[in-house]
């Protein structure tokens, strides 16, 4: 094996003697002798390809999902009757349908693939850097095996439909304790005690990004997964104690974030140890390192809101959100700029190895996203592409190009060095590399197309000024870029597997006992250093403050910095506390932000419970429920969505796709409860050209009404107000919901349509749809009356009709012949 | 960028063909990783120094005028001129059957029974299909009719609703009176279209007298 080293050869090479300022070190007796540990680098670099083969599986699966409804639909067409049955069959299947299996496409590819690239790379690269064995082998293998624990229990529950709901954030509570004692105590304690015991002085930049990463990711996990779990029968459940706007922005706080501190720090990181490993070239520049690297973690945090762009946060979150994604693009490039003039004078290299190709298109990947970031976080570009593909390709793009080629660059570059063989081939990596680079392009230029497309005809107005397009036509005319999509996707699997093959066959050749080089270094207590020395400005005819400004310009306090983690991480900590704080505090006590709307009243418990087959289902995956203040919207949708709407929304379900329209206002059109039933029973029937999936099984499944008072429970220790339901009368949720259900099944017979649903999962689902968007054009209820949902006269002025949509007109004060059993 | 003066020098025992910078060393190696002593790139410092300066000013404004650069704020400017645009030259229209009749009649007119179409295909394309050929809803491109005996009693219909709901009742925050008017001229002008893929007549539909009009409505269209 040869080891690739720089300058004066390094401990790594296994040859006695350190490089300690510049000066090789003599034998010296004091020097203490360590073994780096490569097996656990070995297992999470297995891990890592592993997860990443099942986690492009589960997306090519998901993008085929999307393209089935429009196969089953062509089989009719041409005679394919049976061929089409058996399509329908497989899509009403209900552990594998889109609303579930994206959140497990989108979790795999996050935290197990990407999750165990990052720990492959910061355990092989952390010993190195600080010149000594990981702390623990305990605590290495408690994090490998604790966090693949996570990984399936994440596979077995997002399938059943165990969800909290939050983007990238689905996993139910337990599992989150798992995450935060993994993550925290056996990954972060981990790294950490090895800092502390490091026999290299100062910390080198990947090691401040890995800082970043663990403190920073500890932080949004643990305040974005704050919930009361709801303790009824065998239900894994939890209600998010922020409801509505506040959920929102804590919410991309996290997501935004974690894309930050999950995908970014740590993978720069790897970059700035691999990349000059694999060039054989001094890092560009030093200052560079440090200018990029506090303003990325500085304005990072700032950057959420953007994600709710024309959304019901206050504007002036909006306006920050935008303006520091913009003030972010020239610190992300510092990353980028650093990375490709490291390659200076080693370009011809690139030609001949795979592991510079992986890393130079993944580099630029990571240019060319966080410049879209930027321009996408502009309110008139984002007005254009926000809930449309583009959003998609734009992941993709950071997913797949800059993720992605990172991660099998650096796998590429490791494989020899951790099997201490040669690569089985070179040749099979360089087919690996061209697969992936076209699949990514195959991928990501027809969803571009999509989005762009979609967005364009949502706002395409007709000479009437009506909208130009029904929605199903927004989503066919995107369908053959669907097909194109399908076929990069499949691509980039194609090249993980190559990748894959060639892992095998090099673990194949491994030698029977791994050889294990012994280091020596001093222990830091005994190495001498000069400390850093403030120096004096060469300037003499200007003012003081300049000469400050130019001593200050040199940035040599930070070399001071460098050599104490502990005063280090806790300026990570504060920098990225000044943005949470400013953010979200005010979001949290300014009432104006949220202006309370009076006839906003908490969901009947029959609601809440279809609310909650709402979220399970992932209806959020393809559903926004925001209507933006946009007036290709308001006459799409109707009257734009206001934050006061959402006050019991725990947690909030606005989504950041729309697949399908958006559910905001569903309440308040003209769809009967028939309608929902034949729709669920099957879309394509109701909507030609749909390509929702058939839910019958929603018709079939018993709705457990016995459930219902712990829900109710959830909620009144959040504070939603259930005066009605409090202590021993909360026992009433069951007959109130009962009876709410027995009145939708009522009008659903009457319109015609099938008996026998009164206990069916379908009925809640109706009556949240049926709840939906719709108590901003009622009444305030009068005060002194119950502030809770019933006894709710939808419209007084209108009990006497027969044919009044009556959402909340049940509750234990209301003998049930009361219920009106008039249709919509 | 270190404080002393720098004599660390790249290892030239590097031997693969390429060049390796002759810039300034700093005297950091870590693992054999050494870094440049280069300062940030200009262009990159200008820009990003243009970004904050751009983002200072942008925050200003949105800041001093929050009242009139809020989404709200925009918005309701903008649905207010829409609307002026869209209702201005109409005026306010009633659904009775002299207006009725002119929208199917009058060419001039008939031009608005296109913002009648897209209302048409945004609510009630679901149930009638948005061709009108009919889906739960009944063919409304035939001849044949079960609620409606004159033009007025598709005003009734929407407004009222039928068969518990089946067909729901529009009501005014839905439709106000001059969108009424022009979905229900819309739907009288589809009678009689007979637009390929129709649901079959329902049975209890019968046939009606045309319209009260001297040509054949289909050509109105």
């Amino acid at each position: 094996m040869s080891d690739a080293t720089i300058g004066a050869s390094g401990a790594s090479s296994g040859v006695v003697g350190g490089r300690e300022g510049g000066n090789v070190l003599e034998y010296d007796a004091r020097m203490e002798k360590f073994v780096y540990d490569d097996k656990i680098v070995r297992m999470f670099l297995f891990a890592m390809i592993g997860w990443g083969i099942v986690a492009f599986l589960v997306g090519l699966i998901v993008a085929l999902l999307l393209m089935l409804p429009g196969i089953r639909q062509w089989c009719y067409d041409n005679g394919w009757v049976a061929m089409g049955d058996f399509l329908k069959t497989a899509l009403s299947f209900p552990y594998l349908q889109f609303g579930r299996l994206r959140p497990l496409h989108t979790n795999a590819a996050i935290f197990a693939f990407a999750g165990n690239a990052i720990f492959a790379g910061i355990y092989y690269s952390t010993q190195r850097l600080c010149k000594t064995r990981m702390a623990s082998d305990l605590l290495s293998k408690l994090h490998f095996w604790g966090w693949q624990l996570i990984i399936v229990s994440a596979a077995l529950t997002l399938p059943l439909g165990i969800t909290q709901g939050k983007e990238y954030a689905e996993l139910e509570w337990p599992i989150d304790l798992m995450i935060a004692v993994v993550w925290l105590v056996f990954f972060g304690g981990n790294f950490f005690w090895t800092l502390l015991k490091r026999r290299e002085r100062h910390m080198y930049v990947a090691l401040w990004f890995y800082i970043a990463t663990i403190v920073t990711v500890t932080i949004l996990h643990v305040f974005n997964n704050i919930w009361v779990p709801v303790f009824g029968g065998a239900l894994v459940k939890s209600y998010s104690i922020y409801a509505g706007a506040q959920d929102a922005m804590m919410q991309w706080w996290y997501g935004h974030n974690a894309v930050a501190f999950f995908l970014t720090t740590p993978f720069l990181g790897m970059m700035y140890y691999f990349l000059p490993k694999a060039a054989q070239r001094p890092v560009f520049s030093y200052k560079l390192s440090i200018i990029h690297f506090w303003s990325l973690v500085f304005i990072y945090i700032w950057a959420g809101p953007h994600h709710l762009h024309y959304s019901p946060i206050a504007d002036w979150a909006s306006t920050l959100g935008m303006i520091f994604s913009l003030m972010l693009w020239m610190p992300s490039w510092g990353g980028m700029i650093n990375g490709l003039l490291t390659l200076r004078g080693a370009w011809h290299k690139v030609a001949s190895d795979p592991v510079l190709k992986f890393f130079v298109v993944a580099i630029t990947f990571y240019g060319m996203s966080t410049f879209e970031g930027p321009m996408l976080s502009i309110k008139a570009v984002n007005g254009l592409a926000h809930y449309t593909d583009w959003i998609i390709a734009h992941v993709h793009s950071g997913a797949l190009g800059w993720n992605g080629m990172l991660a099998f660059g650096m796998m590429y570059w490791l494989l020899p060095r951790l099997y201490q063989t040669k690569l089985f081939s070179t040749r099979l990596a360089e087919v690996h590399f061209w697969v992936a680079t076209i699949g990514i392009l195959i991928y990501i230029i027809p969803i571009y197309v999509a989005g762009i497309t979609q967005g364009l005809m949502w706002r395409a107005m007709n000479e009437v000024g009506q909208p130009q397009y029904e929605f199903v036509e927004t989503v066919s005319a995107i369908m053959p870029m669907y097909y194109l999509r399908a076929i990069g996707g499949t691509l980039f699997l194609l090249g993980a597997l190559i990748g894959f093959y060639n892992f095998i066959r090099t673990w194949m050749a491994r030698p029977a006992v791994y050889e294990e080089p012994v280091h020596q270094a001093l222990p830091l207590a005994l190495a001498t250093f000069k400390p850093e020395v403030k120096p004096v400005s060469k300037l003499n005819t200007v003012a003081d403050v300049a000469k400050k400004i130019d001593v200050f310009s040199t940035m040599w306090f930070h070399r001071v910095w460098e050599r104490m983690p502990v005063k280090f991480t806790l300026f990570v900590i504060i920098s990225v506390a000044i943005a949470s704080l400013l953010e979200l505090v005010p979001t949290f006590v300014i009432r104006s932000n949220i202006p309370t709307i009076a006839s906003v009243q908490p969901y009947t418990p029959l609601e809440l419970y279809g609310r909650d087959v709402y979220i399970a289902n992932g209806c959020y995956n393809c559903h926004s429920q925001n209507v933006r203040p946009m007036l290709a919207e308001t006459k799409r949708y109707g009257e734009y969505s206001k934050p006061g709407e959402f006050i019991y929304d725990h947690p909030f379900q606005w989504g950041s796709r729309r697949i399908g329209p958006d559910l905001h206002r569903v309440g308040t059109k003209p769809l009967t409860e028939d309608w929902h039933v034949r729709h669920f029973e099957d879309p394509q029937q109701s909507v030609p050209g749909s390509i929702m999936p058939p839910y019958p099984w929603l018709m079939t499944k018993k709705l457990d009404f016995e459930s219902i008072p712990a829900r109710i429970r959830a909620m009144q220790i959040l504070g939603v107000p259930y005066p009605q339901y409090e202590g021993d009368a909360r026992g009433n949720t069951v007959a109130d919901a009962r009876a709410q259900a027995a009145a939708i099944a009522d009008r659903v017979v009457k319109q015609g349509g099938q008996p026998g649903l009164e206990d069916k999962e379908v009925v809640a689902l109706i009556a949240y749809m049926n709840r939906l968007g719709t108590d901003l054009g009622k009444p305030a209820p009068t005060p002194g009356e119950p502030t809770a949902p019933a006894p709710v006269q939808a419209d007084a002025n209108e009990q006497s009709d027969d044919s009044t949509k009556t959402e909340a007109a049940t509750s234990s004060s209301l003998p049930l012949g009361q219920i009106q059993s008039g249709g919509r | 960028m270190s404080s002393t003066p720098n004599q660390n020098k790249v290892d030239q025992s590097i031997n693969d063909g390429g060049h390796v910078p002759d810039d300034p060393l700093t005297d950091h190696a870590y693992d054999g990783i050494q870094e440049y002593d280069n300062p940030t790139p200009g262009w990159w410092t200008y820009l990003w120094i243009a970004t904050i300066v751009f983002s200072f000013f942008y925050w200003l404004v949105f800041t001093l005028a929050p009242k009139d650069a809020g989404y709200a704020t925009r918005y309701e400017i903008a649905a207010a001129r829409d609307l002026k645009k869209t209702f201005g030259e109409l005026g306010e229209l009633s659904p009775d059957e002299p207006t009725l009749i002119a929208f199917l009649t009058d060419a001039e007119k008939a031009r608005w029974l296109k913002f009648g179409e897209s209302l048409f295909k945004n609510k009630c394309s679901t149930c009638h299909g948005s061709e009108g050929t009919g889906i739960n809803g009944t063919n409304l491109t035939d001849d044949k009719y079960i609620h409606v005996k004159q033009l007025t009693d598709i005003v009734d219909v929407i407004s009222k609703g039928r068969n518990n709901g089946a067909m729901p009742k529009f009501e005014s925050k839905d439709l106000n009176p001059t969108e009424m008017t022009l979905v229900a001229a819309y739907v009288a002008s589809l009678r009689g279209t007979n637009k390929p893929g129709g649901k079959p007549a329902e049975p209890n539909a019968v046939t009606i007298d045309p319209w009260p009009t001297n040509r054949p409505v289909s050509s109105a269209r």
